[in-house]
């Protein structure tokens, strides 16, 4: 069953007051309250161990936070159930840090992978991600399992696999991290232009140069909290509190 | 596009083919189908001799007809031979009797053979002379009727339906129906639990793969149905070798017990449905198979993640 669907708010992510912490330890997060309205494109700041991937991890629903409400989507996930939360991941795209590719499949089925749980019809499928693997440039990678691929040549793959099903909310944790200098402009492009779409991206990223080349707000974790800061702005200036 | 007829072959999302657990699996099935289906035999086989039993038995009687105690063995056996033809023509004057006849002297020896060894006469022995009498099919017999009738014409006669020692056997057929069907149940309730720790053996292995594909969007029915279907086609394949080896096996006890003497036993075959039964278990295993695998599915990672 999905939770209460927020209809006044515009919003894609809500969070009040949310705080996690890992079995008895210490608030990793504290006190988060974040809206992220529909089309919106946000950088993800903050030191190494600031907080980013478990922030990510709550938008992405593979934890709940340990206080607080999280709803997405306009539900609110404390009272999703697993079928529910499962439905909502449908329709979000992630690129993780460390790719989480299967091994044994190859680039093609790693991609295909979001479309067959939805049950899509296979020639469907098959024209899609054979559409996207051309575009990010290893349609002749598309028999290759993730072992014989590059560091690169993975990412693009979990990138693909990200956005192959025009996912209303796309959450990238280091997404140009591995790939070369010559493609990372083009990938960016691909976020962009599903922004441009009506898809709401979060970007976590260490990279300034990518900040500053792309003029969008950031959201910057510092001593457990989250902070807004306008684009082309320095940490340091201050920013507000969302 | 030229490219787009490249030939891709799919994988399964889980490689559940190959993992440790799958032989296992097979193997557990298999020995379960193969004491499943013997041990199905033989209720079946028990089943269908109770059937006879009753059949032949209640379509029959017998009367005994006590010798005469006169002293000289001519008298003695004329007078006996007198009870019984009077017990006889009571008998074929019943319209519910369709044949009568007394045991011939050779039919009586033949009986009290193992007791008295060969070359007896039964003429000179005070022994019990004996009517068979078959029933009309369906008929409605009053026992204490005919016993009395029987004792009113002749004091000498006594009926035995068969009653008393057919209870006996029925009461022993039934209980060894029982512990059969005990064994029957307990392989049921062991298969399921192979399968069920090897699917939670298997979940955990798979562990990563399917956080990915929960990730992605996946239902947990998604992934039972892929650990479904893995295990009803292991299950069946285990069974078609546990048939395989049941079949002969089957044979086997049933050639043995052909051999021992009584006639009891041979009556105890199987019928053509009993082995459509028997043939359609590795099916059956794999409807459990798959149920257990499904719900195991559905119940662990419910805690696991």
């Amino acid at each position: 069953m999905l939770g209460p669907v927020n209809n006044k708010s515009n919003a894609i992510i809500e969070m009040q007051n949310v705080g996690i912490r890992y079995g008895q330890g210490p608030e990793i997060l504290s006190d988060i309250k974040l809206s992220l309205k529909k089309g919106s494109f946000h950088f993800l700041t903050g030191k190494s161990g600031a907080g980013k991937t478990s922030l990510l991890s709550m938008m992405y629903l593979a934890q709940k936070p340990s206080r607080g409400t999280v709803s997405v989507f306009g539900h609110n996930v404390n009272f999703a159930n697993r079928d529910a939360l499962a439905m909502l991941r449908r329709r979000i795209g992630v690129v993780f840090q460390d790719f989480r590719l299967i091994d044994h499949l190859s680039a093609f089925d790693n991609v295909a992978l979001p479309l067959r749980v939805c049950g899509m019809d296979e020639r469907e499928i098959r024209k899609r991600v054979m559409e996207l693997l051309q575009w990010v440039e290893l349609d002749r990678s598309i028999q290759a399992t993730p072992a014989t691929l590059s560091g690169g040549e993975k990412q693009r793959v979990a990138i693909a696999r990200a956005v192959i099903n025009r996912p209303d909310l796309l959450l990238a944790d280091e997404p140009t991290g591995n790939v070369d200098n010559d493609i990372a402009p083009k990938l960016m492009k691909l976020f962009v232009e599903l922004n441009r779409l009506g898809t709401t991206v979060v970007i976590a990223t260490h990279s300034e140069k990518l900040i500053s080349d792309f003029a969008y707000p950031r959201l910057h974790l510092q001593n457990r909290n989250l902070k807004i800061f306008a684009p082309n702005t320095p940490v340091n200036m201050g920013g507000f509190h969302v | 596009m030229s490219k787009n007829t490249v030939f891709i072959a799919r994988h399964e999302e889980l490689p559940l083919k190959g993992d440790s657990t799958s032989l296992f699996l097979q193997i557990m099935v298999a020995i379960a189908v193969f004491l499943f289906a013997v041990t199905l035999s033989g209720v079946l086989s028990i089943n269908s001799m109770l059937y006879n039993w009753n059949e032949s038995i209640l379509g029959s009687l017998t009367v005994q007809i006590m010798p005469s105690t006169n002293i000289d063995p001519d008298k003695a056996l004329a007078e006996t031979l007198e009870h019984q033809n009077k017990a006889l023509e009571l008998l074929k004057s019943l319209n519910y009797v369709e044949k009568a006849a007394p045991l011939t002297d050779k039919q009586l020896e033949k009986l009290i053979q193992p007791w008295l060894g060969d070359g007896i006469e039964i003429k000179d022995l005070p022994v019990p002379r004996i009517i068979d009498v078959k029933l009309k099919p369906h008929a409605d017999v009053d026992f204490m009727d005919l016993a009395y009738s029987l004792s009113k014409a002749t004091p000498m006669a006594s009926v035995d339906n068969h009653k008393l020692w057919l209870n006996k056997l029925i009461q022993f057929a039934d209980g060894i129906k029982i512990l059969a069907l005990s064994i029957l149940a307990l392989v049921i309730m062991i298969t399921s639990g192979a399968i069920f720790y090897t699917t939670q053996t298997s979940l955990g292995l798979h562990r990563y793969t399917i956080e990915i594909l929960h990730l992605m969007g996946a239902k947990d029915t998604y992934v039972a149905q892929q650990y479904a279907k893995r295990s009803a086609i292991l299950a069946f394949q285990g069974g078609i070798i546990g048939l395989l080896l049941a079949v002969p096996t089957i044979f086997g006890i049933a050639s043995l017990a052909q051999q021992i003497e009584g006639g009891i036993i041979s009556e105890a075959s199987l019928s053509s449905l009993d082995w459509l039964v028997i043939i359609g278990l590795p099916v059956f295993a794999g409807i459990i198979a798959m149920l257990t695998a499904y719900y195991t599915v559905k119940q662990t990672l419910q805690k696991m993640m």
